[in-house]
């Protein structure tokens, strides 16, 4: 990685930018490149998503002061812009639509996951639906048998 | 809202001043909006397209007849136009939204080929409009009766632009001794904030606003671009199939 002017950084290909668990200050945002979004579920690699130019990663750490919640590596030769803590209300001023484009960002990605959180609401009452026939089903055989 | 677009052929312009008592760009315009329909492409209006603080609902209705009635016809072509927000037409910002084939934004953020391009009017980065904007509003409309009355005081507020910024012809950016980036004839704050937007990965920022056309250098060779006025000599951006090209209107 090479630390340029102006919080301008250059990573080369497979790079890790941020590591998951690990304290960050910092957001990036993608000037050139692309780069993978992943998290740890177990013992697997997840892949949550690929963000490419004009994408922004790395808020949550900056805004709440969290570690990093997913990995993120380049796919190719990347150049981020670094924005520090110290510097995002800075950077809202001199750049007034960043702070509307974050906001526009983030709450399509609440609405995104709370379509998730439907499905996956959906797809464990169907679940359980068919748990039930099937141990109906096995009741039903168990008596017969019986009988 | 969707402030992010693919376009393969797009043309960009800005402060028509459409219903100015000073500016009567309704009949070039509305030729403009012609060969870009019949060409097959888009439209973004880059702010200052209506003149609301200028203008009588009576006025524009005059004024943009052939082009309202064009309006019905252009609808079927499925011609989208994206209109970006300035400060002559502030009021609109109460209808952001998409509107079937014309789009409201506070800004647009273009991808065509490999370029990323970002259409923004300009009056958030003017110092006077961010720290006085109804003062700058009450001034706005006060100008628009004085040059309803004395036209030509138009091209006198232009050449003390021109002596306040500086050798306005010459197209080349320089940089001040503190550094910062300086384009001739264009206020320091609009570049710094141009520079600013191009480092998130824009290759053009296309602002409108200050009335005066060009294309100058950023940092890191990207671009930024001024459509100007249709007061006086009109501009506009073609976007086709990955390229830009800064083009004066002569219909």
């Amino acid at each position: 990685m090479a630390v340029k002017d102006l919080g301008e950084r250059d990573y080369a290909k497979w790079d890790t930018i941020v590591r998951e668990g690990d304290l960050g200050t910092e957001m990036f945002i993608i000037q050139e490149g692309k780069v993978v979004v992943t998290k740890k579920v177990g013992d697997n690699e997840v892949f949550l998503a690929t963000l490419e130019r004009g994408d922004f990663f790395g808020e949550m750490s900056l805004l709440e002061s969290v570690p990093r919640t997913a990995t993120v590596r380049a796919i190719m030769p990347s150049k981020l812009l670094a924005i520090r803590a110290g510097e995002l209300l800075m950077k809202f001023r001199r750049d007034p639509t960043f702070a509307f484009e974050m906001l526009q960002r983030m709450s399509s990605r609440v609405r995104q996951l709370n379509e998730q959180v439907v499905q996956l609401m959906q797809l464990d009452q169907i679940t359980r639906e068919e748990l039930q026939k099937l141990s109906l089903r096995a009741e039903f055989f168990e008596r017969k048998d019986k009988e | 809202m969707i402030t992010d677009v693919v376009e393969d052929r797009l043309l960009i312009t800005s402060d028509i001043h459409l219903g100015s008592f000073s500016c009567h760009a309704g009949g070039p315009f509305t030729r403009f909006f012609e060969f870009a329909c019949t060409n097959g492409f888009n439209i973004c209006i880059n702010g200052d397209g209506i003149d609301v603080l200028h203008t009588t609902l009576g006025h524009i209705t005059r004024e943009v007849s052939r082009l309202l009635s064009n309006l019905k016809h252009i609808l079927r072509t499925q011609t989208q136009i994206y209109y970006v927000i300035g400060n002559h037409d502030i009021v609109l910002e109460h209808f952001l939204s998409d509107w079937g084939s014309v789009r409201l934004l506070p800004f647009l953020n273009v991808t065509s080929g490999n370029l990323r391009i970002r259409v923004e009017h300009g009056h958030l980065y003017d110092p006077f409009f961010m720290k006085h904007p109804d003062l700058q509003s009450a001034l706005t409309r006060f100008m628009g009766i004085f040059l309803h009355m004395k036209p030509h005081w138009y091209s006198w507020h232009n050449t003390f632009r021109k002596i306040r910024y500086r050798k306005p012809e010459a197209v080349q950016s320089e940089r001040s001794k503190d550094g910062s980036l300086i384009i001739p004839g264009q206020n320091p704050a609009f570049i710094q904030a141009a520079d600013e937007l191009a480092r998130r990965g824009f290759d053009y920022v296309v602002m409108g606003h200050t009335h005066a056309p060009g294309m100058f250098d950023l940092t890191g060779g990207k671009k930024y671009v001024n459509t100007g006025s249709w007061f006086r000599r009109p501009h506009y951006v073609k976007i086709e199939n990955g390229t830009l090209e800064l083009k004066p209107w002569n219909g």
